[in-house]
């Protein structure tokens, strides 16, 4: 069933053109991040040479959730007094506010909803892992929330297509809305995601988040904690209905992804129940 | 002519006449809409969990947002003989470990409504609950229906 479909897919994918495309500033600008030897002021000329970026970078540096009220005029004050790592967060939302922040036909999602999503689960993923004494985590799981559903841009039309026998296949079989995608387009949103993370040569945890998101059971060791806080983030926000489309809940909760983060269960409802607040903030920077 | 949209974010409550359509997304939480037939008036309330815990904003909560919108209906005239309810919303995740409070959410938020609902003596004439869908709701002051759109597909509830 659908074989042609599945046949259209991997030629898409094979095609990196056909995929969405990402500024190299930005690859390189993520990539430092791990690097000990950055030197911020090559950092801030790189990012100043791209007049559109610098723009969307200050204004979203200015937000009050990036800003915590001081002005930030130029790149160079952005590293000096927020430092390499949000201004890397922040580069990441003004670079992919442009592939996510419109309508997604196949999930039913009008223009902003997977935008919101995926600014409101980055938030919702940063301040469990500082929450929870993961500091070091933050921004790795801010940047993974943010491009988690990615792949979601580029199977949603083939999702339209067939999107009355996917729901069934998950009722059917008792699998996820992922499986069933999975089994009737050979690929699901997660892995499409990945593909397009290493067409951007975003490194490899990150390609991780995005691949495991709802397989976070699956995940190699490695990177096992920083999946299973987007895998939790995920969940809190897609049952709190931001920017839930026709998938809506047919995913799975993973107990193993609970413990990995450390959460209990008044901590789950707490974060559940501060959604609204966490909408608040997510606006700011959308 | 064209009719007035007004989105109910999460947590929110809102009231409105004729012809108002109020519209709101759900998961696990509960839409409640309470339409007076006769002032062709109604409000809906997004509650996102059961009961307070030690938070203070009574929109969240099944448990003071019904009587909040009650109130607020009876403030303007309507009159409580002549309201009814419609419920949506409420899904759980497809799958959870069972000892996992967080995939309660849904079941007890709309038992939570019920129980409300049925203290205030204001009959429930339509239901769209449970199971895994995200929901849009449209409630339409117009008439009182509401119409959900779930899965891809649509569903109306006329009785009021
Ligand atoms: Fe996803
Ligand atoms: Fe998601």
């Amino acid at each position: 069933m659908h074989e042609h479909i599945k046949e259209r897919i991997k030629t898409v994918i094979a095609n990196l053109n056909a995929l969405p495309s990402m500024p190299e500033v930005v690859t390189r600008i993520i990539n430092m991040v791990n690097d000990p030897n950055v030197d911020f002021k090559l950092v801030a000329e790189e990012i100043s040479r791209d007049q559109a970026i610098t723009t969307n970078i200050l204004k979203i540096a200015n937000s009050a959730y990036f800003s915590k009220g001081k002005e930030i005029a130029s790149v160079e004050k952005a590293l000096v007094t927020l430092g390499m790592k949000e201004v890397k967060d922040i580069v990441v939302v003004a670079a992919t506010k442009q592939v996510l922040d419109k309508p997604v036909i196949g999930y039913d999602l009008a223009k902003g909803e997977l935008w919101k999503h995926n600014v409101a689960v980055a938030m919702l993923a940063k301040k469990i892992a500082i929450d929870k004494k993961k500091k070091n985590l933050a921004d790795l799981v801010f940047t993974g929330g943010i491009i988690h559903d990615v792949g979601k841009t580029v199977l949603a039309i083939y999702v339209a297509s067939t999107f009355k026998d996917l729901i069934q296949s998950t009722v059917d079989n008792q699998i996820t809305f992922a499986q069933a995608e999975q089994l009737l387009l050979g690929f699901d949103h997660q892995e499409i995601g990945q593909i397009i993370l290493k067409k951007w040569q975003f490194p490899e945890s990150l390609q991780n988040i995005v691949r495991y998101h709802h397989d976070a059971d699956d995940a190699p060791q490695s990177d096992i904690e920083a999946v299973a806080i987007v895998h939790v983030a995920n969940t809190i926000c897609q049952m709190a209905g931001i920017g839930i489309g026709g998938d809506g809940l047919y995913y799975e909760l993973s107990g193993k992804a609970i413990e990995a983060t450390g959460l209990d269960d008044s901590e789950l409802q707490h974060y559940y129940g501060i959604t609204p607040e966490l909408l608040k903030m997510a606006r700011q920077i959308m | 002519m064209s009719i007035e949209l007004v989105n109910v974010g999460v947590a929110q409550l809102k009231i409105a006449s004729s012809p108002v359509i109020l519209r709101t997304i759900l998961g696990s939480c509960v839409g409640i809409c309470i339409y007076d037939r006769n002032k062709k008036m109604g409000g809906l309330a997004h509650v996102l969990l059961s009961k307070a815990t030690n938070d203070s904003q009574p929109e969240k909560f099944a448990e003071t947002a019904i009587p909040a919108l009650i109130e607020q209906l009876l403030r303007q005239g309507c009159k409580r003989d002549f309201m009814t309810a419609k419920i949506a919303g409420g899904a759980s995740m497809f799958k959870f470990a069972s000892q996992t409070p967080l995939g309660l959410i849904g079941e007890n938020n709309i038992s939570m409504t019920k129980k409300i609902l049925e203290e205030k003596k204001i009959p429930i004439v339509g239901e769209d609950t449970g199971g895994s869908v995200g929901r849009v709701i449209d409630f339409f002051l117009e008439d009182g229906r509401l119409k959900v759109k779930a899965g891809g597909h649509e569903e109306y509830y006329y009785k009021v």
